[in-house]
């Protein structure tokens, strides 16, 4: 330690008794968290500037005159600093009280119940009952616009979300009205924020229950809620999210932060765009044969009947249509099948674009992308070219009158015909709703969503990221690694793939781009193949 | 060691008179007939008296206009071990957070009554109420309607004098 300490670089300081070795310039709240110390703060975010205004992460620091804010005072050599001293306890009881003078204690109706952090400091540290007697003064609440609803009485003032909105999206649009206990967060015009395509993150970064999702209001307890550490699915941006679930369906979604990819932000259009992921009357179990003739089956007939299909088509052209919406190991694993079965003459996916970009000011890696699936990357490496129109329409000309074999993973064909794969010798179609255009489909399997499977997507950065399965799926629906897997294994031998790693082991030994990595290489933080691909 | 055998001298028919014991059942039998002390109680005429802290089937409080005191707070279902509450909160047109669904499974509740010891408004409460019996077993999912109409007097599960004595 004592070498450590006389590098330029980083400082050496006691906190509550522990020493801690820390780079110079952190802060003193945050070389308290590398030691597990929580110090409490309401205005401090790592996202964003310090303005040291709320008071509560006052500590004692030994040799200073008075109490120091930790979210802006610097570690400096040989400090010593105490969290819990009585000083420092005395004075953030004092700070909640004050809190809690106008706040109305609504935690039975209020949406931030169970995450709020008024509501653990509180628990924690505060008085158990308030000295206040005079009444409290009451607001009542304000739409801002877009998704976000205002609550001033609950408001502490911290101002994350005037600064979120000034330093991170650029586009200052609230501000802090009046002064004392009249101060309340405002927007300047009547828009409010109104198509700003952020702001849905001053809801993630309010400590308290003031700002509110419209979309979530009322709709679960936050201890009701599985967290699921996820992709966000809605653009090829990849921001890690988490998928919060109750009775097997999201209800909503949250930024998980990744310096690398996403910070601490997601757009509103990604954390809008949920309710497609619950979406009722799903394929539920196999169906062998063409329309009108269709069975429902078990797996082991589907597969079994299939897999004689396959083999008497041995050597056959093969077309693929895939999705951007499928993972790396469902598309991976179904290209290989393909070449297993005969010739791939054709693997396409179509993917929704838009017009233009939509980047974050402030954290210039965030952007919302024009493709607006996850993986359009990872289909690109795995060997699928983009077909189609912006609109995710057209392209399948050759792919409806192939006469060979056919197998749809995932695309919907919502503009294809009825008599799509008509001549197709063999028409396997596996996806998630059934279609008009499945129609002459030998075989209907169905399969998962990426909220129902593990497995990994590209992003536009080129980055490996890690999803996991946070809902159960319908019926006897299956990740399609796990369908086309066991094909797999039948026809070339070897075992199954028991897992997604499995299946994305086996990719990462066919494919350079995923040399090297493996499920637990990518971990929860994602990784960038090495060398970066093509 | 020999065993010791008691013999027992029978009465001997004809020898032996039953008066002395028969006038002695009778007269406990006619003492009982003069004592009025009324054990049994005539059910369902009679109804017993319950005490102040029996948990009985569930009952909701409403406000004077008519509508429930619940906020859908979440907390009854949190609690509940037996996990027989449904809620789903909502927002009513005058803006106030309210239950649209809320149903109790009185055959799964075990009666603990923490569903109204949590309640942070007063609004679920366990009733002294006992007679339960339907012709169907769904009606024992009693809800949200079904918990406002009745009108039994609810538990009374610590002395309102002295809240915190519990």
């Amino acid at each position: 330690m004592a070498d450590s300490s006389r590098r330029a670089d980083t400082v050496t300081l006691t906190i509550d008794g522990h020493e801690v070795n820390v780079p110079k310039g952190t802060s003193l709240l945050h070389a308290a968290e590398t030691l597990g110390i929580e110090v409490p703060h309401y205005c401090y975010h790592p996202g964003l500037s310090a303005p040291a205004q709320c008071r509560i992460c006052l500590v004692e620091v030994e040799g200073a005159p008075k109490l120091q804010p930790s979210c802006v005072t610097m570690a400096q050599d040989g400090q010593v600093v105490h969290t819990e001293s009585p000083s420092a306890k005395r004075m953030r009881q004092g700070v909640l009280e004050f809190y809690l003078v106008n706040h109305p204690l609504d935690c039975p109706i209020c949406d931030m119940s169970g995450e709020c952090k008024l509501q653990d400091y509180v628990f924690d540290e505060g008085r158990e009952q308030g000295r206040a007697r005079e009444p409290k003064r009451v607001f009542g609440r304000d739409d801002f616009g877009g998704d976000v609803l205002y609550y001033g009485d609950r408001c502490v003032m911290c101002t994350r979300c005037v600064r979120f909105m000034d330093e991170v999206a650029h586009d200052a649009r609230l501000t802090v009205v009046e002064r004392g206990d009249r101060a309340v967060i405002d927007t300047f015009f009547e828009s409010g924020l109104d198509d700003a395509s952020f702001a849905g993150n001053v809801v993630d970064i309010c400590p308290v229950g003031a700002l509110v999702s419209k979309d979530f209001l009322h709709k679960a307890r936050a201890w009701d809620l599985d967290h699921t550490p996820s992709i966000c699915p809605n653009c090829s941006q990849g921001c890690n999210i988490d998928l919060h679930a109750r009775d097997n369906l999201v209800q909503r979604l949250k930024p998980r932060e990744n310096q690398e990819v996403n910070g601490h932000w997601m757009c509103d259009y990604g954390r809008a765009n949920y309710e497609w992921i619950n979406r009722a009357g799903r394929i539920e179990s196999p169906g062998v044969g063409r329309s009108g003739k269709r069975r429902a089956a078990d797996w082991q007939t589907a597969l079994g009947a299939l897999l004689d299909r396959l083999r008497e088509s041995e050597g056959a052209g093969v077309r693929i249509v895939g999705s951007p919406l499928a993972s790396n190991e469902a598309l991976g694993t179904l290209h290989r099948l393909g070449r297993a079965v005969g010739t791939v003459t054709e693997s396409v996916f179509r993917c929704r674009r838009t017009e233009d970009e939509d980047p974050l000011p402030g954290f210039p890696l965030l952007v919302r992308r024009r493709d607006l699936a996850p993986n359009v990357d990872g289909a690109g490496i795995l060997g699928f070219e983009r077909a189609g129109s912006d609109d995710a329409t057209g392209g399948l000309g050759a792919a409806a009158s192939h006469d060979g074999i056919l197998v749809v993973l995932g695309d919907q064909l919502g503009d294809q015909p009825e008599d799509f794969g008509a001549d197709a010798s063999l028409y396997v179609y596996l996806g998630t709703f059934d279609s008009p255009a499945a129609r002459n489909a030998d075989f209907v399997l169905p399969v998962t969503t990426f909220a129902e499977e593990d497995g990994t997507f590209v992003n536009a950065q080129g980055r490996v990221q890690r999803f996991e399965q946070g809902l159960q799926a319908p019926g006897s629906a299956r990740p399609a690694w796990l369908v086309l897997g066991a094909l797999l294994a039948a026809l070339e031998g070897g075992n199954p793939p028991g897992s997604a790693a499995d299946a994305f082991a086996a990719l990462a030994a066919e494919y350079a781009a995923f040399a090297g990595l493996s499920h637990d290489a990518i971990g929860t933080a994602g990784a960038v193949p090495e060398p970066a691909h093509a | 060691m020999a065993i010791s055998v008691k013999v027992m001298r029978r009465p001997e028919a004809g020898r032996t008179s039953y008066m002395r014991a028969t006038l002695k059942g009778m007269s406990l039998t006619f003492k009982h007939l003069l004592r009025v002390k009324k054990v049994t109680l005539e059910y369902p005429e009679d109804q017993p008296d319950l005490h102040p802290r029996w948990r009985g089937t569930h009952r909701m409080e409403v406000h004077a206009d008519g509508r429930p005191k619940c906020v859908a707070c979440g907390l009854c279902p949190t609690v509940c071990p037996a996990n027989c509450i449904r809620l789903v909160g909502g927002e009513d047109d005058q803006g106030n957070r309210y239950p649209i669904v809320y149903e109790i499974d009185e055959f799964r509740c075990i009666f603990c009554g923490m569903c109204q010891e949590v309640c942070p408004v007063e609004a679920i409460h366990v009733g002294q109420h006992f007679e339960n019996a339907e012709y169907s077993r769904n009606r024992f999912v009693y809800d949200l309607d079904r918990l406002m109409e009745q009108d039994h007097p609810t538990t009374l599960l610590w002395d309102p004098s002295d809240p915190r004595s519990e």
